[in-house]
């Protein structure tokens, strides 16, 4: 898939490319507004990432030409900007989803992934993990046809580590993914290993868990 | 007590004291007037008397063979009466005064006209007499006519001051109304001038429309500016972040670098979250959230409930949830809702010792939906509530609350949303209020 990366601060646009291109994705970059437009105009994107403040014009007025030129792409707006109206207008104007800088480039992905099921109408995708099965669409854990009773906390936990299997988490890319930016950091780590804690001690019951590691003073990682 | 109800009252206590003091003296007012005007009466029938006796003589009140007995005169009610005898040890008399007089064995107070006069070398005295009791009748009819009369204009003006008054206030109200009480952020207000010719309300208008307008114009600059920081602050914030995660991913990593890593990461969080934090408030104080979803706020607190439960038990904390049923909140905001209540939730549970309880509940109460949120915690010392009160950012005891931004966030957040907040602290432990309006 393709993806066209329009972002000016040359540093974070360089870690996007090099951390989707680790996922297959293949990278375009856009540092202003006017190589944005001519990339828009020419290539086929399957995705395009939009930071809004650009040197030299306003992200959102490449949504207009993102609209004429480039139909099917999945738009998500980058933005550090604070204002409310930003984030109405640029969802109103098409795009798909509004992620706040800063942010974690797994968060990216995810939003990436969650965006391409919707919009390709896998609203039913299962996801196995040893014995059991995530039911993504109804948000449940299905261990032999029987259900385990999950959180919704637990299971976005659980989802958010099994779309990034085989690869560290730590502590706060997980808390940040659950809680956002407004809970206390000095805690955050006792609330994940509690949360971790009753997801063992719920699918333990059925299976095991083995594929779940604990990776000590670190995170944590599904083994598959 | 609204302007113009104190006005109305204070017109009719005026009235009111002034008629009541008239009321009090008219008796005694009436009395001499009344009196006043007998004697007047009296004389001119003396003169009438005295003119009669002058043109015709005696001949109308005595016989030629009987001028010894005198002669005497009642009205058919006995309201007055004439009295002429001739005296025989003559003393100058020219007097009114009060004398009863017995009258088929009733007494009768009258008041008496008494005068000495000389006839053709004879002397008679003539009393000319009026009933006392029919000049306090007179009295009584013209003090119950007023009484009335006063009433009546006592209510009268009364009505007609309430609704000038209404009038005259009206816009007074509407510019409490329209320009004050109903505006929450600047942008609401409107600038087209209330119609009213007086001029007091004039200035009023124009002085509360300019003041907005200046509010309004450091309002946008502080949004622009909250804009500007917003970005100036997140984007490097992002390129660290980045580029850690970005190590993170690298292979062959030693325990050592990834306790480096971490250790940066916590950093790049601390910082993020400071950022975010500060934000929030900026962003909260300049009214830059919408307010415009409906939620049903019972089931944020179930939701939370059930989020943080588990990390309760964890901590050997008893935890307890009542709601009795849902409640709808219209016009606000979901998230910073759920921040506010989860904020508080956090705090409980992270200074509640092993051992303690959290009693959660939202119940219906009159002005629409009340959530507690009750823990057995060391409670908030005084001089950081104070803190909290007077608007104060960085707090002094940033060794318990870290960053410190917890409380002002919650305490924002409900002045933003027009959600009443109550907080109740001590040794016992901490109980926070939230009455949320219909």
């Amino acid at each position: 898939m393709r993806v066209l990366i329009v972002e000016d601060e040359k540093p974070l646009a360089k870690e996007i490319v090099f951390f989707l291109k680790e996922n297959e994705w293949v990278c375009d970059w856009a540092a202003n507004f006017l190589e944005a437009s001519e990339n828009i105009a020419v290539n086929p994107y399957d995705f395009i990432l939009l930071d809004l403040g650009l040197p030299d014009g306003n992200g959102m007025d490449l949504l207009d030409e993102i609209n004429d030129h480039q139909k099917n792409s999945l738009v998500i707006i980058l933005t550090a900007r604070s204002e409310v109206s930003d984030k109405i207008e640029a969802l109103e104007k098409g795009a798909d989803d509004y992620l706040p800088k800063p942010f974690s480039l797994l968060e990216l992905q995810a939003r990436m992934q969650a965006i391409l099921r919707r919009k390709s109408g896998w609203n039913n995708e299962q996801m196995v993990v040893g014995e059991f099965t995530l039911d993504t669409h109804n948000s449940v854990v299905i261990h032999k046809g029987e259900r385990v009773h999950l959180t919704k906390k637990e299971f976005r936990l659980l989802y958010f580590l099994l779309v990034h299997k085989n690869r560290v988490i730590n502590r706060f890319q997980l808390a940040e993914h659950l809680w956002g930016d407004h809970v206390e950091d000095e805690y955050q780590s006792n609330f994940i290993n509690v949360h971790i804690k009753n997801i063992r001690k719920k699918l333990g019951e059925y299976a095991s868990v083995d594929w779940l590691e604990t990776i000590r003073g670190i995170g944590y990682r599904i083994q598959l | 007590m609204y302007l113009s109800s104190k006005m109305v009252l204070f017109n009719l206590l005026a009235k009111g004291v002034i008629l009541s003091m008239f009321f009090i003296s008219a008796p005694f007012l009436f009395n001499h007037f009344a009196l006043k005007n007998t004697d007047l009466q009296l004389d001119e029938k003396k003169e009438q008397v005295l003119s009669i006796i002058k043109r015709e003589g005696m001949s109308q009140f005595f016989s030629e063979e009987d001028t010894l007995s005198g002669f005497g005169s009642y009205n058919i009610l006995k309201e007055e009466y004439i009295l002429l005898e001739k005296i025989q040890d003559p003393e100058p008399l020219d007097t009114i005064y009060n004398r009863d007089r017995i009258l088929e064995n009733e007494r009768v107070p009258y008041r008496v006209r008494a005068y000495m006069f000389s006839f053709q070398e004879d002397y008679f005295l003539l009393e000319i007499g009026r009933s006392l009791g029919t000049i306090k009748d007179t009295e009584n009819i013209i003090y119950k006519i007023l009484l009335v009369t006063f009433w009546f204009f006592l209510m009268m003006t009364f009505f007609l001051d309430i609704a000038f008054n209404k009038r005259l206030i009206e816009p007074f109200r509407q510019i409490i109304h329209q320009k004050l009480s109903q505006i929450d952020e600047p942008q609401q207000f409107p600038y087209q001038p209330v119609k009213t010719s007086t001029i007091d309300f004039q200035l009023l208008d124009s002085s509360i429309s300019e003041m907005m307008k200046r509010i309004q114009k450091s309002f946008n600059q502080e949004r622009v500016f909250i804009s500007h920081a917003s970005h100036e602050l997140k984007t490097p914030i992002s390129v660290l972040q980045s580029q850690i995660e970005s190590f993170f991913s690298e292979e062959n990593l030693s325990d050592k670098d990834l306790d480096r890593l971490m250790e940066m990461q916590s950093t790049v969080q601390k910082f993020k979250k400071t950022v975010n934090s500060l934000l929030l408030l900026s962003k909260v104080n300049n009214a830059q959230f919408l307010k415009s979803e409906t939620v049903d706020i019972a089931l944020i607190l179930e939701d939370l409930f059930e989020e943080w439960e588990s990390v309760a038990e964890d901590k050997s904390i008893d935890i307890r949830l009542l709601t009795s049923e849902s409640f709808q909140l219209k016009a606000t905001n979901i998230s910073l809702c759920t921040i506010m209540l989860q904020n508080v939730l956090i705090n409980a549970i992270k200074y509640t010792p092993s051992g303690g309880s959290i009693e959660m509940s939202g119940t219906p109460c009159n002005l629409g939906y009340r959530i507690s949120i009750k823990d057995t915690g060391p409670g908030i010392s005084p001089e950081l509530m104070e803190q909290v009160k007077t608007g104060i950012v960085f707090l002094k005891d940033a060794k318990v609350d870290r960053s410190g931004f917890g409380l002002q966030i919650i305490f924002k957040i409900a002045l933003y949303l027009g959600i009443e907040i109550e907080m109740d602290s001590g040794e016992h432990g901490t109980e926070f209020n939230f009455c949320f309006h219909e």
